[in-house]
């Protein structure tokens, strides 16, 4: 291994810099509006609406994330709803999805292929569309103002997606070391505890962090229409809160908004610890 | 201890019949290679001794005892895989040690054991390493490692040395005939590499197709193939194959027509061969240069030097590839013509349905029960 840069890798400088240019792009346009609503969060409220508009805050302090607590007396709870709502549907989809994964990778049987089809397509729809089968369902099943009204359907929504990512990573878990441990006498339980759960970890941890995600994201649509209990209000209704009769707290708003996703970034930047990568390197060959 | 019995095993995959019918017995402490071309149904038919595939028909019998429905753990054999099959996330010792975990060994004589298997494979200074920290040959221990803690009757191994480069799998291979020396197990090996097979097996077994071809001491497939496919099949180069019409049967032998010369091998004679179209078979190592019983003149096309030997290859009029394995100092260059004789003693001799006629004189030189046991 030397320091030079392998033939392959080597650029001319001008197609760096146009690749960096790309990047810069793309990074501004994804960026910008968290830059923005940042920026926002530290501006006094008086100055928001200031002409000409200044994009770089005068006088700028974090006085919103102190007052934002009192302005919505409820928002710890709001996100402390969120984090759940998010972590029991992420624990529910994973401890359906993984035995499901591995069935769907290394069992042949009738239907597999529609199934697997048939998850893709469910995929095609989001919950919005079917938000008025799914509240009758709610209502029959009496979860209506919940939190399992909230956790149900974004669990559903959740396991197609999971499935597919987990199954891809399981299929490629070498057969023979299922053979090897049933020549060695362990059941199918056993080696599926011993053997592939351990190996299937950085898998399992990237449906898990999309899960997540997923789950965090999505419960907005189903907060709003299956819950109307204050106290079971997740981060994003629970950001309404700011949206006066006469006014928007904008600042406070964009202060909550950061907040409020501190703690599921907190709970990925974990996670991504255990995305190790390579950890079958040594099994076959 | 080890005693295996195969009758009439056959396997399908629907309409495919991977293997027709093999019958075979071994031996307590036997030492056999199945070998053969690619999906010649070897690696099959060790996954069906084994359990992880099921016979479509025929009965497998460990030991006396009929093991068809038996799990591999409970038919008392070991398998190593060829592609090793370590578990990546376990040290070394639990790889060992996984077979004596999955009975519930007690722990100290888990480590007991894998100790000492540790201390036979050379292995004792790596157990605390993961599988990926190891080079090829180690993963190809810890795997056999797993196998022997288990004291099984039967080991099978599929192809266990074939990701092995030349020199690594030469080391091994002594090896694994000395583990078995000092085991006395029986096993089954399956390779598609005829040097291991003869330096290893007390028994080969060549299967083509999906049938037994032929099953002999390496010496026997050597000096006695039964047909066209185990001549050309053992032995490195391919023994040469040259068209013969039979003129004549005598107690002496059948005497043939070959390249405008008759000449006398001394085989088994059949009456009903004259007439017949033969195929004579010589070995390129039973080739000098100058005058023999036969010789012919070919003109060398590729010339191999490898030190000890030159081999010289060349097409014939036929289009079937002549080759000639010469000392090493032969005088022999390309596109110059050479003549190339052997003698009728060494010569094989095949009928029409590629079945070999029984050679009758070399067996008087060659005591195959002498080589076989110094060999062993």
């Amino acid at each position: 291994m030397s320091n030079q840069t392998a033939m392959i890798n080597r650029y001319k400088w001008y197609e760096t810099l146009a690749i960096y240019a790309g990047i810069a792009l793309f990074l501004i346009f994804i960026l910008c509006p968290f830059v923005e609503g940042f920026l926002v969060s530290l501006k006094p409220l008086s100055r928001l609406f200031s002409s000409p508009y200044r994009f770089w805050p005068e006088n700028g302090s974090f006085d919103a994330y102190v007052t934002m607590w009192d302005s919505v007396p409820g928002f710890a709870r709001y996100v402390f709803n969120s984090l759940f709502i998010s972590t029991v549907a992420t624990a529910i989809v994973l401890v359906l999805v993984v035995p499901a994964a591995y069935a769907f990778a290394r069992f042949e049987f009738m239907g597999r292929g529609p199934l697997l089809a048939a998850f893709l397509a469910v995929n095609m729809f989001s919950g919005a569309v079917l938000l008025i089968p799914l509240f009758r369902l709610m209502r029959s099943l009496g979860v209506l103002n919940t939190y399992a009204s909230m956790i149900i359907p974004g669990v559903a929504f959740l396991i197609p997606t999971a499935i597919w990512l987990l199954r891809t990573y399981m299929v490629r878990i070498p057969k023979e070391l299922e053979e090897a441990a049933y020549v060695d006498g362990a059941g199918r339980f056993y080696t599926f505890r011993r053997v592939i759960l351990p190996l299937a970890m950085p898998g399992i941890t990237v449906v898990a962090i999309t899960t997540f995600i997923g789950a965090y994201a999505q419960q907005f649509i189903f907060a709003l229409t299956f819950n109307s209990k204050t106290e079971y209000m997740p981060l994003p209704i629970g950001l309404f809160s700011y949206f006066g009769r006469q006014e928007v707290i904008w600042n406070e708003l964009m202060a909550a908004s950061f907040v409020g996703i501190a703690p599921a970034m907190i709970v990925i930047f974990f996670l991504q610890r255990y995305l190790v990568s390579g950890l079958t390197a040594g099994a076959v060959k | 201890m080890g005693q295996l019995y195969l009758n009439k095993v056959t396997k399908s995959f629907g309409d495919l019949d991977v293997i027709k019918g093999v019958t075979l017995d071994i031996q307590d402490g036997e030492f056999v290679v199945f070998v053969g071309p690619s999906g010649c149904g070897k690696s099959t038919l060790l996954r069906i001794i084994a359990g992880l595939d099921d016979a479509t028909r025929g009965d497998i019998v460990i030991e006396g005892l009929k093991v068809n429905d038996l799990a591999p753990v409970n038919r008392g054999i070991a398998m190593v895989f060829q592609s090793y099959a370590l578990y990546p996330h376990m040290s070394v010792f639990e790889n060992i040690a996984f077979p004596l975990r999955v009975e519930k060994m007690p722990e100290a004589q888990i480590k007991q054991k894998v100790e000492d298997v540790a201390q036979v494979l050379q292995l004792d200074q790596r157990l605390q390493q993961k599988p990926g920290m190891l080079s090829g040959g180690q993963r190809q221990r810890v795997a056999i490692g797993r196998a022997i803690v288990r004291e099984p009757k039967i080991f099978l191994f599929d192809e266990p040395l074939s990701n092995l480069d030349a020199a690594l799998r030469a080391d091994m291979r002594i090896e694994l005939t000395k583990l078995h020396h000092d085991l006395a197990a029986t096993m089954i090996y399956v390779t598609h590499d005829q040097v291991e097979a003869m330096t290893m097996a007390d028994r080969i077994v060549v299967l083509n197709g999906g049938y037994i071809a032929q099953t002999g001491k390496p010496l026997e497939l050597y000096h006695k193939p039964q047909n066209m496919f185990v001549a050309g099949f053992i032995g490195n180069p391919k023994m040469n194959f040259l068209p013969a019409t039979c003129t004549a049967v005598s107690d002496d032998g059948v005497t043939v027509n070959c390249l405008d010369r008759e000449v006398i091998v001394p085989v088994k004679p059949r009456e009903d061969l004259v007439g017949q179209k033969l195929t004579l078979g010589i070995r390129p190592e039973h080739t000098f240069i100058g005058e023999g019983d036969l010789d012919f003149r070919i003109t060398p096309t590729v010339v191999e030097r490898l030190g000890v030997n030159t081999i010289v290859y060349s097409s014939t009029n036929e289009e079937n590839r002549f080759s000639a394995l010469l000392p090493g100092a032969a005088p022999v260059v390309v596109d110059e013509p050479v003549s190339i004789a052997f003698n009728t003693v060494d010569c094989h001799l095949f009928d029409e349905n590629e079945i070999a006629l029984e050679r009758s004189t070399a067996l008087t030189e060659i005591d195959i029960e002498k080589l076989a046991v110094q060999s062993a």
